[in-house]
């Protein structure tokens, strides 16, 4: 009795603050990187792509174990992950979790599936490096039977849920084969009971009727090519001239109507014009209806896309479009509009959010074959859609065969092993030590395509100059406007507008 | 550090190898790698970075300012690298483990006065 | 203030007995009924004069605070204790008066005997009397995980009585760091039991400075990271005092970083009873001073998609942008207005404060409505 009395009266004994110190001064660190955001200060990023905007010199002083315990950063740098009391941090697990959390994304594998169902276009934008044959031809259209073997393979992707895009070319050319496209992916689904989202990438300048009563039935969402105002849209349409921009509007106009509103998307194609009106592009997205737009770079594939100097020089210009951009959008949410720019939202989600996030274009592992993959129209198939356009100037890189051939052989068979060298920037020159790694990606057909090397050369690599600028140019606006902008991004972030307090 | 000119395209430069490892040159000099070529020999207690085609349209005395703050900067980096290979190996090992095999196990009290057991559930 | 205990002088009671009230209260007296004696059992204010065979418990000095379909537990002694309350939306099962941590603001200061016995019994039988169509039911104590194995029984049996009821359980948590338990609860049903589990700062000296326990903070975020591996749904309890407003933003986003899936995340103003008035010194803040502080981590948590509760905080005292967050969650038999809350235009919307509580902001005061519009 008298020895329980003493334990419990021990145990309801009130201790001070510091008998719950289990450390001792020193640290020891957590996996971390940085990098330099403005002249005064730096972003550190832990492995799980938490980050602390810090001023310079703070990381080489975390790794000199020079932060006492009695500044504020210490107990912020062991909440963070960015340093540990003991030599194996207590809540390691949850470190593992959040890892395995962020790169989830590999488990669904591939759940974007795009189906090239023709090659014949009404139309001949200057740009594309796709079509380039007339309305009638009908040898370039996806034969039934590789539509087939195409839905089959889809039906094989480990993902829960799937995208089926129609591209072409101008796919509704070829409307049959969407038609049994739909209905065989529908019928065979009976059994793999996968969520389909089912989307058709279409100019917008051939629609009936009977395509609308379709797309509506099957809950069909429609992706469409607006570049602009009308001066900049039908620029890029020479042979079309002043029509193209009315059609599409009047197209876009149409399907809403028909489809209901957020049914229809549209994504702007970059040139050279482009990059000196943000604000006008801007604008006429609103003007139209959209509360999102992406800033797309110059598609850098086709024409040029060796040429170093030229591509450096668009870069660069792009930047300065995208900056101009940014500001003005974000202005336009200050002021209480509710208008998102998506490739933004794709880097804040993996800033401010513990989720996967998976993005074709910028995600590590890449895009090619765990995202994505292409079905042609002649039943080959490639690891993305820059994968098939590189075919088309004879460069088959990045076919990974048949649609004929078995799923194991496609997705999983010697290419697929080969580009997996180079699909981590984890592992990559350059990219293994930035800063930015968990915000970025690898995109091994870009670098095999403007630098002849699967792996990327970091210091002349656009991608490279491009991510890091923007990355850099987000934290610099978290560092510089603080709270207010972060509202705005994490409004982006989970698509809720902000509703102003009372 | 110590900084020759050699001509008007060639530059040397001199740091003790203790400080600035082979490693840690590499990865410097790899992104000044698309602007001029660069050559690193290394021994014990010396390394030379010989610069050479240094293109005229760049100020030297820029250059080397950089260099300076990323030669830094890049020792950090493989301090932090060097202290936490096993850590990143370890969390890489339990984040994709299919099984409880790399689990930490629990620790510390979980009594009250009179006692309790977590086996006892 | 509503009354769960009173005494009389018992009359055959041979032990102590369950019973359910099947009366309301009628010439002052109550019948209730003991399904182990099966017999009745009269309670009375009244003195009876002549000695009687049936059992009763007589000379109570109210009976107003029963009414039909109320459970009670009538002991020899002649105590008659509430356990269960028909109108009330707050009843719980209580499991002990043990725990194994030692906060410093804990409102039922733990003791140190071993009552788990005792409570089982009566829970067992009690959960058996419970109707079937009760919507909520907690457990709470003490730390009830402190029941072992029979902690998993009193679940299953309450799956199997009450299998439409949601159970809210108030546990610390820290025993869930071992897997082998969260495993045994995934087993018996929990799609309607969530778990409140409470968490203080996100540096876990501070948390287990206020939790007075070495380690809690390891165990109780291994135990989330448990939970959420078993698909246990968790809320999370913060409780606003003087050694936990300073981090609450850092908190707001440790939990939104490691802990998404949080069901719902409540933060509550401090009971000030128990050990609170003891540790007055280093707990009491006005709730106005921490105003900031908790608006900043409350838009966080809400902009990134969390469902956020505010917990015994009067409307008076926080910012209108937080007002829709404010529950009534103060039970019934311990909720009061003050004298200042009278004309307050917001009365009906507002929890009150605590009865139990021996200290209350200075800045409780009525808010007036002005043309339509809510001025402070």
């Amino acid at each position: 009795m008298q020895m329980e009395n003493k334990i419990a009266k021990e145990f309801r004994k009130f201790k001070p603050f510091d008998f719950y110190q289990t450390g001792t001064e020193k640290y020891y660190l957590l996996p971390f990187r940085f990098h330099q955001i403005n002249s005064e200060k730096e972003v550190i990023v832990n492995e799980v792509g938490d980050f602390l905007i810090v001023p310079i010199g703070t990381a080489r002083r975390i790794a000199e174990k020079e932060i006492e315990y009695e500044e504020s950063l210490f107990i912020d740098l062991v909440t963070n992950f960015f340093i540990s009391e003991k030599p194996i941090p207590d809540l390691i697990d949850v470190l593992a979790t959040r890892y395995r959390t962020k790169k989830s994304f590999l488990d669904d594998f591939t759940a974007l599936h795009i189906f090239v169902v023709s090659l014949r276009c009404n139309h001949s934008c200057h740009y594309c490096q796709v079509s380039r044959v007339s309305e009638n031809r009908q040898d370039f259209d996806m034969s039934v039977e590789n539509l087939k073997h195409a839905i089959e393979h889809m039906f094989r992707s480990p993902s829960a849920a799937v995208t089926m895009e129609f591209q072409g070319g101008e796919p509704l050319l070829a409307f049959e084969k969407i038609k049994f496209g739909v209905e065989y992916a529908k019928l065979l689904n009976k059994k793999y009971q996968k969520e389909i989202t089912f989307v058709i990438c279409t100019n917008a300048t051939v629609f009936t009727q009977e395509i609308f009563d379709f797309c509506y039935y099957h809950e069909i969402r429609i992706s469409t090519s607006l570049d602009g105002p009308e001066f900049l849209h039908n620029a890029n349409r020479p042979k079309l001239g002043t029509k193209s921009y009315e059609m599409v509007i009047d197209g876009i106009n149409t399907a809403r109507a028909e489809l209901g509103h957020d049914m229809v998307s549209a994504l702007m194609t970059t040139t050279a014009l482009s990059l000196n009106y943000p604000i006008e592009i801007i604008e006429n997205y609103i003007e139209n209806g959209f509360d999102h737009i992406f800033l797309r770079p110059i598609s850098p594939y086709g024409f040029a896309l060796k040429n170093q100097k030229k591509n450096h020089y668009h870069t660069r210009k792009y930047l300065d479009f995208y900056k101009k951009g940014l500001d003005y959008i974000i202005q336009l949410n200050k002021e209480g509009h509710f208008i998102v720019e998506d490739y933004t939202t794709i880097i804040l989600k993996k800033i401010l959010t513990p989720f996967p996030v998976s993005y074709v274009d910028l995600q590590s592992p890449a895009g090619i074959i765990n995202n994505v993959v292409v079905y042609n129209y002649d039943g080959h198939v490639y690891a993305s859609d820059e994968s098939r356009m590189l075919a088309e100037s004879g460069d088959f890189t990045f076919r990974i065969g048949h649609v004929k051939d078995d799923y194991k052989s496609l997705f999983y068979g010697e290419k697929a092993r080969y580009f997996a060298n180079f699909w981590s920037n984890e592992s990559l020159a350059g990219c293994s030590d930035c800063g930015f790694q968990t915000y970025c990606g690898a995109d091994p057909v870009f670098h095999h395509a403007s630098q002849s090397d699967l792996e990327g050369y970091r210091p002349t690599s656009d991608f490279c100059l491009k991510n890091m600028e923007i990355i850099r140019h987000i934290f610099d606006l978290i560092d510089k406007e603080g709270k207010q902008v972060l509202s705005i991004f994490n409004s982006w972030v989970n698509n809720r507008p902000i509703i102003k307090a009372l | 550090m110590i900084i020759d000119k050699i001509n008007s395209s060639t530059f040397q430069i001199r740091v003790n190898s203790r400080i600035y490892n082979i490693e840690t040159l590499h990865k410097c000099f790899y992104w000044y790698s698309g602007k001029f070529s660069i050559d690193i020999a290394s021994d014990n207690e010396l390394a030379v970075i010989t610069i050479s085609d240094f293109p005229e349209e760049l100020e030297f005395d820029d250059i080397l300012t950089t260099i300076k703050k990323d030669l830094i900067d890049f020792k950090t980096r493989d301090i932090v690298a060097k202290e936490t290979a096993n850590i990143r190996t370890l969390l890489i090992a339990k984040a994709f483990a299919n099984n409880d095999e790399f689990d930490e196990v629990p620790f510390g009290d979980i009594n009250d006065p009179i006692g309790f057991d977590a086996k006892e559930f | 203030m509503i009354q769960l205990k009173t005494r009389g002088f018992a009359v055959n009671i041979p032990e102590k007995l369950l019973a359910i009230v099947l009366t309301d209260v009628q010439d002052n007296e109550i019948v209730c009924f003991s399904s182990s004696i099966n017999l009745e059992i009269v309670l009375s204010t009244r003195i009876p004069t002549s000695s009687s065979t049936k059992c009763m418990v007589v000379g109570i000095p109210s009976l107003m605070h029963l009414s039909k379909g109320d459970i009670v537990l009538i002991d020899p002694n002649g105590t008659i204790n509430t356990l269960f309350r028909k109108q009330s939306f707050h009843n719980s099962l209580f499991i002990t008066d043990r725990c194994n941590s030692n906060c410093l603001m804990c409102s039922q200061p733990p003791k140190n005997f071993d009552d788990l016995d005792h409570h089982f019994k009566i829970n067992t039988e009690l959960i058996s009397l419970l109707p079937k169509t009760i919507k909520e039911l907690g457990i709470t104590g003490g730390e009830p995980t402190l029941l072992g194995r029979r902690f998993i029984t009193l679940l299953e049996q309450i799956n199997l009585e009450l299998p439409t009821t949601n159970i809210h359980i108030l546990t610390n948590g820290r025993v869930f760091a071992w897997k082998n338990v969260v495993e045994k609860l995934q087993r018996v049903e929990n799609k309607r039991t969530v778990y409140g589990i409470p968490l203080y700062s996100d540096y876990y000296q501070q948390h287990d400075y206020i939790v007075q326990v070495k380690g809690a903070f390891r165990q109780t975020i291994l135990g989330f990271h448990n939970m959420a591996r078993y698909g246990l749904r968790l809320e999370l309890r913060i409780v606003l005092h003087l050694q936990s407003y300073k981090r609450l933003p850092s908190l707001s986003k440790y939990i939104y970083k490691n802990l998404p899936f949080v069901e719902h995340v409540a933060f509550m103003g401090l009971e000030h009873t128990g050990y609170a008035i003891k540790n007055n010194d280093i707990l009491w803040i006005d709730p106005k001073e921490y105003a900031d502080e908790l608006e900043e981590s409350i838009m966080f948590l809400d902009t990134m998609g969390l469902t956020v509760s505010i917990y015994n905080l009067q409307l008076c005292l926080l910012k209108p942008s937080l007002w829709k967050f404010a529950r009534k969650s103060i039970s019934d038999w311990k909720q009061k207005y003050l004298d200042e809350c009278v004309n307050c235009a917001l009365l009906s919307n507002c929890g009150g404060v605590f009865t139990t509580s021996k200290v209350h902001s200075n800045y409780i005061k009525a808010v007036t409505t002005i043309a339509g519009q809510i001025k402070e």
